[in-house]
């Protein structure tokens, strides 16, 4: 018998590819946005080469707004959010899951394609490794803010949502960059570890305040 | 102890409170700001490297203090709502996060004007401007979350969310920041010590002292808003208010 919280995970990933807006938007909102870029700033390479890394990073924060309506607005929606809440299950770990899902259809392609992308934005090979590394622990963080907006903002939809996200990130954003531009010496260790930790402190406090802003709109 | 606490927070007593002092506590703030900045301004010696230009600091340095004390008492506030549930602490949140901002973008502005002369530039991206320039965004996405619920209990709870959230986060943004960038010059008074003259520091420590006292005043106005907003259709508001006639 399957359980509960493996079923969730089937049936949100079975959602998300089933509507094609829920993952090919923000790949393509990511595409334009670096496309917009070099458009912008003129194709000098050196140029490219000093700001890639922060233009990466930028384009994915802001793709991933795109996303975090759908974490829990459609079981708001069709009533199953009301039924999960009274069925006494964990819900810290079926909300993990949730938050999960949506990080693996919305930024683990972006990750990818961000590799791709580094070579067209001239960023150098090892810098661009150690980019994806920096956005494998910083899009978790994306992602939970992300889900901690939308389930303050149930019934109004993402207007409120990306004013409190964005603030919030920035530490994300900033170790990220310092681990990029530091990628040939030492330092870049403590800015790793230090992402990792920020990665790791937010996961209980933001999953929990993720569920008290849930049942604020059962109260 | 216990009893003078549990009447601060029944909305009468407080209304009652707030009703009575607010008059003095309100002039008497004009009056500790108008002798700080006054003296500042007119009696205390020049900076030997800055010129008349530094005499700003005695708005500039109490703003900035005033704007982040006023998160961190919200921070304590939004715990306290959280855990007890306690009506008055939301009150105080919704009134403060306004004057939050406003006294954050006071700092920023004088920020500005002081560092024209002295660093040539309005601004500067530097650690402390920046994240001042966050708590300022932090503020304004607060205020923005007032008017998104449609019960009172939803914005409460969702408004003390954010920022308990962003009291946790705002340390990190700041140790972040500050490995980013720093021109700014470091804190001057700390609690061990400070590194101001005597002559410049008395004057500088009044203002900061009538700007909490102007806060205060302010803030209990605005709280008694708040709390008619909620009450008014109770007994007690409809007391007051026919007996002074």
């Amino acid at each position: 018998m399957k359980s509960f919280y493996f079923k969730t995970f089937q049936r949100d990933s079975k959602v998300y590819l089933s509507r094609s807006s829920s993952f090919l938007g923000p790949i393509v909102f990511f595409l334009i946005t670096i496309t917009l870029y070099p458009l912008a700033f003129g194709s000098d390479e050196e140029k490219l080469a000093e700001l890639s890394a922060g233009i990466i990073w930028i384009s994915i924060l802001l793709a991933n707004l795109l996303s975090h309506q759908f974490i829990f607005n459609e079981d708001f929606k069709d009533g199953s959010l009301d039924l999960v809440l009274a069925s006494g299950k964990s819900l810290f770990l079926w909300a993990s899951i949730k938050i999960f899902v949506n990080w693996y259809f919305s930024s683990l392609p972006l990750i990818f394609l961000s590799l791709l992308t580094s070579f067209m934005l001239y960023l150098p090979f090892d810098a661009a490794l150690i980019l994806a590394l920096t956005l494998f622990l910083g899009t978790p963080i994306l992602s939970m803010f992300g889900a901690l907006a939308g389930a303050l903002t149930l019934e109004r939809g993402n207007i409120v949502g990306s004013s409190i996200v964005i603030p919030m990130c920035l530490p994300a954003l900033i170790l990220g960059i310092l681990a990029i531009q530091s990628y040939k010496n030492e330092e870049l260790f403590f800015y790793i570890f230090l992402l990792a930790a920020f990665l790791f402190f937010s996961i209980p406090i933001l999953i929990a305040s993720c569920l008290g802003a849930i049942r604020l709109h059962f109260e | 102890m216990r009893q003078l606490f549990n009447q601060l927070i029944s909305f009468p007593y407080f209304f009652k409170i707030a009703q009575i002092s607010f008059p003095y506590l309100f002039l008497l703030s004009i009056l500790v700001i108008l002798l700080g900045v006054l003296w500042g301004v007119f009696f205390s010696p020049v900076d030997v490297t800055q010129g008349e230009v530094y005499r700003i600091i005695y708005l500039h340095v109490p703003a900035a203090s005033v704007a982040q004390s006023i998160y961190y008492t919200m921070v304590i506030a939004s715990i306290t709502y959280l855990i007890w549930r306690i009506k008055m602490a939301s009150v105080f949140m919704i009134s403060m996060a306004p004057l939050g901002a406003i006294f954050t973008f006071l700092a920023l502005f004088t920020g500005a004007v002081w560092g024209q002369p002295t660093w040539g530039t309005w601004w500067v991206w530097d650690a402390r401007l920046t994240s001042t320039l966050i708590l300022l965004i932090l503020y304004l996405a607060i205020i923005s979350l007032f008017s998104s619920f449609d019960r009172r209990a939803s914005t409460d709870q969702a408004v003390s969310i954010v920022v308990l959230i962003g009291g946790i986060n705002l340390p990190i943004i700041k140790l972040s920041v500050e490995w980013w960038n720093t021109l700014h010059q470091s804190a001057s008074i700390t609690l061990s010590g400070s590194s101001i003259d005597n002559e410049m520091l008395i004057p500088l420590l009044i203002s900061i002292f009538g700007f909490y006292l102007y806060v205060t005043a302010i803030g209990m106005r605005k709280m008694q808003v708040e709390i008619l907003k909620r009450e008014i259709s109770h007994n007690w508001v409809k007391e007051i208010f026919i007996e002074k006639r």
